[in-house]
């Protein structure tokens, strides 16, 4: 089921959560909506799911226009960030609520539920309470719930954010495989960008009501389309500038660290724009093009990875990735380096 | 560096350990002298006989007696029934006031307490002056349609249930209140999101959601009606057990009335504590207090749905102030016999109470105070035990606490007459002939809600706050007295309160122990409302009924709408 937004807005008070958001979700696609805390994500998905009303735009599943329907006229499956699960009942009671409320008949419900809970491995567990649960457990359980009644759409509010880190990367696998397996349109919630990146079909990064930027993984991370995305999804250096020349697809853009070359982007010529160069492409005294003379002021051994704060000569700090520490002798604090970088990484964005 | 010096030293460590210990010490005498042995003797009393033998030839009297079985049916009968038209009443109130905007909602929150502090004794006087046989409304009726006969609206069961539903109904508003702002919005989404709405919603996810709470406040319910006998006697039902319980002890004649008075008494806390026992293992099952960051929002009402709400509520609060509108026309009334409101009105009362025998009024505050002192001094450390300490004991620390709730004021009375009237070995006079005794019964019989208002509040106060204070240097007392009590002191305070106002207003065990000099406000309306005095009882009941009143502005200002723990 493909879902349309058109010029959705929603205020509260002075403030408006959602700000004209057109979005098209594709039938069977996961859709992420990532962003910080208050830009709107969830507000959206609960103007999708119905806990909310719009203020102005619509909203399609499919054909159908659903802006004006209860929640449970939109045949929406929900999960809730602290699952939701009814304390009251037992993990049956919870599964086939919905399906007793559609009068269907004992055996459907008996097969569905079975089926429902077979697909999450929690078969055996229908006669615990939620309060006997293991949070993942309790997760799944909440998941089964809104797939038994076979929704159009499936909508997941930060479904992981309760679960130890070890857990949410399994249960992250598991509604991928699931979500694949049943092919249903999704709308997932996170602030988590590395969740975002490594489950999503596409990603809308929102801020402030509005949606920045939408697309796949890959292209968000390398390409992002201002310097809010580039900051927010992974890691940035950013150098402010001014560009200068237009050549064979690159742009000379003059910064405080000197002229400094990089990828054409749309920003015209004499326009203020800042650049963006990620840490992992980044060396120390390597053969790339783009050279700054620094020192370092700090490094931070984590593992896989080895990050150098490194001063330039303007005060300005540029974060340097190594990233194969085992051959690497780490260089002390105040030591004289030069930071180099490709044309082809570093990426001329609007200051906005 | 001083202080740690000080601190090192053998004398201030030894003091260190052996006060604690002594207040602890000191705690559970208290509790053992003035709770558990009065009714332990109580039930040695049921279960012997005049010579001290063990028996159980007592319960077999009871047993035999048809009137007896009949009072133990009707109780019961009173209990569950009035149970059940508080829950209704109770209920859509909450359900109203949580969920729901209409005009006025706030003035309704606030009126619905009122009623709960307010004195059960002025609460029936009233209901007599204004709808008892020759009360104004059957005035009026045969004024304006010739009514022959007045219709009996109080006097009989039915009228103690009237009476004790609009008294008590604000005890289940409180709870579910309290319990439907525990429910996590998501819950009931999730519901919405699958199907279920309006009444399905309500009546399968969000009425067993209240479920612990509610039940705490049907409890109480429960055993406030069943433990009533002054409220029954007012409106002439004899035959339920509370009232035979208060009837066979204050003859003092025939010493087997008084036996039975002391088995039924010792039936009603038996079965106050298997209520509440079995509330217990139930609310324990069913616990699903979660912590809720958002609340459900309000729905404004839609103008005709308002207009049915206020309605509803103006009724509801026109019921429950018929009895002040009556106590308060009584205490300023002359003549007031076969006509609707009184012929002429005057200050005579009020001068009879406050100037010529004032005693009611000191009395009442003196042992009220004192009461309330008790209950910090005692009240305060054992919330403290309950909720900081893992010394052993606490579960029956608990228990005891709860258990006061449940044992009837009637039960108690009776049993401090029975454990105290021997002398004391010093003073060659028994307790019971010291007035000291009623701030102590007093003290008891209110101590929970100092206990649970502090216990509330500590719970609040992370136990990382005192560790940070500690942290930064603050030991002991100290960090108790610049980072505890400052958070804790409102809900110390709103517990004190309610003790306060609640023991200003206790009569039934009061009723028993008050000999010539010491009586209270409430046995002072209590006999003269028996002695035919109405307008003094009434004029007595108007100051209660202001301090009440004044409490409640001032429980509201410091605590907000949140009084429900108190009686979970």
């Amino acid at each position: 089921m493909k879902i349309a937004l058109r010029d959705v807005s929603k205020r509260f008070g002075a403030t408006t959560a959602v700000n004209n958001v057109s979005l098209d979700i594709c039938d069977g696609e996961l859709f992420t909506l990532l962003g910080p805390s208050g830009c709107g994500k969830t507000t959206l998905l609960r103007l999708l799911a119905g806990f909310a009303a719009v203020d102005g735009g619509e909203i399609r599943f499919g054909q159908r226009r659903v802006d004006r329907l209860p929640p449970y006229a939109r045949n929406i499956g929900m999960v809730f960030q602290n699952y939701a699960l009814w304390p009251h009942m037992t993990v049956r009671g919870n599964v086939t609520y919905g399906l007793r409320l559609r009068k269907l008949t004992a055996a459907e419900i008996a097969r569905r539920m079975a089926a429902g809970l077979a697909r999450v491995n929690l078969t055996g567990l229908e006669d615990r309470y939620p309060g006997q649960l293991s949070g993942g457990e309790q997760q799944r359980v909440a998941l089964v719930r809104a797939l038994v009644l076979n929704p159009d759409i499936l909508l997941l509010d930060e479904p992981l954010s309760n679960l130890d880190a070890k857990i949410r990367v399994q249960v992250r696998g598991e509604i991928r495989a699931l979500q694949r397996d049943l092919a249903i349109t999704t709308v997932y919630v996170t602030h988590d960008q590395e969740e975002a990146l490594s489950l999503s079909d596409r990603v809308a990064v929102m801020r402030e009501g509005r949606v920045q930027q939408v697309a796949a993984p890959k292209a968000l991370y390398e390409r992002p389309a201002n310097r809010f995305v580039a900051d927010f999804v992974g890691t940035n250096n950013f150098i402010p500038g001014v560009v200068k020349e237009h050549a064979d697809g690159h742009a000379l853009v003059e910064t405080p660290l000197g002229r400094i070359r990089a990828r054409a982007g749309d920003v015209g010529l004499g326009a203020a724009c800042v650049l963006a160069v990620r840490p992992e492409n980044v060396a120390l005294d390597g053969a790339d093009e783009n050279r700054v003379e620094g020192r370092v002021r700090l490094a931070a051994y984590l593992g896989n990875t080895l990050r150098y704060d490194v001063e330039t000569a303007t005060g300005l700090v540029l974060k340097v990735d190594v990233g194969d520490p085992w051959q690497h002798e780490v260089l002390p604090a105040g030591h004289d380096v030069h930071v180099t970088f490709p044309a082809s990484a570093t990426l001329v964005l609007r200051d906005d | 560096m001083n202080d740690g010096a000080v601190a090192a030293t053998p004398g201030r460590r030894i003091t260190a350990s052996v006060l604690p210990a002594l207040a602890v010490a000191l705690i559970w005498s208290f509790l053992a002298i003035f709770l558990v042995y009065p009714l332990l003797r109580i039930f040695y009393d049921a279960f012997s006989d005049d010579a001290g033998r063990l028996t159980l030839q007592n319960f077999l009297t009871f047993a035999g007696d048809g009137f007896y079985r009949r009072s133990l049916w009707n109780s019961l009968l009173l209990g569950l029934g009035t149970v059940a038209a508080t829950s209704v009443l109770g209920f859509a109130i909450a359900l109203l006031l949580v969920r729901y905007d209409f005009p006025g909602r706030n003035l309704f929150g606030y009126l619905t307490l009122i009623p709960i502090v307010s004195p059960p004794l002025v609460g029936v006087l009233g209901f007599t002056f204004i709808m008892g046989k020759a009360g104004t409304v059957n005035v009026l009726l045969e004024d304006w349609f010739g009514l022959a006969n007045p219709i009996n609206f109080v006097y009989g069961l039915h009228g103690v249930l009237l009476v004790e539903t609009f008294h008590l109904f604000p005890m289940i508003t409180l709870n579910v209140v309290d319990a439907l702002g525990r429910i996590d919005p998501s819950l009931e989404e999730a519901a919405e999101s699958v199907g279920a709405r309006g009444w399905r919603k309500l009546s399968t996810i969000t009425v067993p959601l209240t479920t612990p709470g509610y039940v705490a406040g049907a409890l109480l319910v429960f055993i406030w009606t069943f433990s009533d006998f002054a409220t029954p006697l007012v409106l002439g039902v004899h035959d339920l057990l509370a009232s035979q319980a208060y009837l066979n002890i204050v003859q003092f004649v025939d010493r087997r009335l008084f036996r039975m008075g002391l088995v039924i008494s010792a039936l009603m806390v038996a079965l106050a504590i298997v209520f509440l026992v079995a509330a217990r293992r139930y609310v324990a099952i069913k616990d699903y207090s979660s912590l809720s960051y958002s609340r459900v929002p309000r729905r404004r009402l839609r103008p005709l749905a308002a207009a049915g709400a206020v309605t509803f509520l103006s009724a509801v609060m026109l019921f429950s102030f018929v009895p002040y509108l009556g106590v308060g026309l009584a205490s300023v009334g002359k003549g007031w016999s076969m006509t609707a409101f009184p012929e002429r009105y005057t200050g005579l009362f009020f001068e009879r109470i406050v100037v010529e025998t004032p005693k009611y009024i000191v009395n009442s505050f003196l042992y009220s105070t004192l009461a309330v002192l008790l209950c910090i001094v005692v009240g305060v450390p054992i919330a403290w035990i309950l909720a900081r300490t893992r010394l052993p004991g606490r579960d029956v620390l608990d228990g005891l606490n709860t258990l006061i709730l449940a044992v009837p004021g009637t039960a108690i009375g009776i049993a401090y007459v029975r454990a105290f009237h021997v002398e004391l070995p010093w003073l060659a006079t028994p307790l019971t002939s010291l007035w000291i005794i009623l701030p102590i019964v007093l003290a008891v019989r209110r101590l929970p809600y100092t206990v649970r208002g502090s216990y509330a509040s500590l719970l609040l106060v992370h136990r990382s706050m005192e560790e940070a204070a500690a942290s930064v240097g603050a030991r002991g007392l100290r960090s108790f007295g610049d980072v505890t009590l400052p958070l804790i002191w409102r809900g110390v305070l709103v517990g004190s309160l309610f003790s306060f106002v609640t023991s200003l207003q206790e009569a039934s065990a009061v009723l028993f122990l008050s000999l010539g000099g010491w009586e209270t406000i409430p046995v002072g309306i209590f006999s003269f409302y028996i002695a035919g005095s109405a307008n003094e009882a009434a004029a007595l009941g108007v100051i209660l009924i202001a301090v009440a009143a004044a409490s409640v502005v001032v429980i509201n200002r410091v605590a907000g709408a949140r009084m429900g723990g108190m009686f979970g």
